[in-house]
């Protein structure tokens, strides 16, 4: 596929689950980059070549909304689109991870097929 | 309102879904409880304008292992970090599931990030006016429990 994904999970069990998602959806990504909270997630985009993002909203450290809006304005990074994989499925912070560019949500728990149908067209 | 069920069904989708375990579920207990046995027990704050509360779920040993065999395909020898990870994760999963049923209910909540601490037996303290239910959850011959305290913020 020739794409790199990078994971933001305060969870690395959860961050291994995501992986093997993408794998059993069919989503082969030449690099998976992995981050436990936003601030490390910047980090890797300041270094790394990163396609899209997909990232928890509760996270310590830097959640997710803080991590969208401090990367919206960052030139390099601004653009690199980001899914939002969380427990939280409320309108409110939903909408506000979009209003600050989040491409779309999926929730937990959830399945490759979910994954795929949501991520999937995104590529 | 049957949270009883609520916890049962949003136990339920996240081990089918995320484990593709099926559980024998229990009966949902209400009312007080006394010292639960577990070795594993992971908690989450829950807060917000409507509803305070804590969900903790406790697992021995056993099944603890187990469920972190099945989550990341290996076997699991020891309640190392790799446990306290999976039983919080699950325990996220589950409150979110809580919260979803809360907001129907037209009761708001916000979720705390787990804290998981390892031990012999378990007794939660505090909230002494809250309610408390907990539904026992039986995962290829061994029980561990969910456990949720809640009250009506006034």
């Amino acid at each position: 596929m020739g794409k790199n994904v990078l994971l933001v999970d305060d969870s690395k069990t959860m961050r291994i689950i995501i992986g093997r998602s993408l794998r059993q959806a069919g989503l082969d990504f030449d690099n998976i980059f992995e981050a436990a909270d936003g601030l490390e997630a910047l980090e890797v985009l300041e270094k790394e070549s990163v396609d899209i993002v997909l990232s928890d909203i509760n996270m310590p450290n830097m959640d997710g909304i803080s991590f969208l809006r401090e990367k919206s304005s960052r030139e390099a990074m601004k653009d690199i689109p980001v899914l939002m994989i969380s427990t939280e499925t409320g309108e409110d912070i939903i909408g506000e991870a979009k209003s600050l560019g989040a491409v779309g949500a999926i929730k937990k728990p959830f399945t490759p097929d979910k994954v795929n149908e949501v991520l999937g067209p995104l590529l | 309102m049957n949270v009883g069920q609520a916890i049962i069904d949003g136990t339920e989708e996240v081990f089918t879904t995320m484990l593709m375990v099926e559980l024998e579920t229990g009966v949902p207990v209400q009312g007080s409880g006394g010292e639960v046995d577990s070795n594993i027990t992971s908690m989450l704050g829950l807060g917000g304008a409507d509803i305070r509360g804590m969900l903790a779920v406790h697992c021995p040993e056993i099944v603890a292992k187990d469920i972190t065999g099945t989550f990341l395909g290996m076997e699991v020898e020891e309640l190392d970090d790799d446990v306290k990870d999976a039983i919080g994760e699950i325990a996220n999963m589950i409150a979110g599931n809580l919260k979803i049923f809360f907001q129907e209910h037209d009761k708001n909540i916000e979720l705390a990030i787990p804290t998981t601490v390892v031990g012999k037996s378990f007794r939660t303290a505090g909230m002494s006016k809250a309610e408390r239910v907990a539904v026992p959850f039986t995962m290829n011959g061994a029980t561990f429990l969910v456990e949720l305290k809640y009250m009506d913020v006034v």
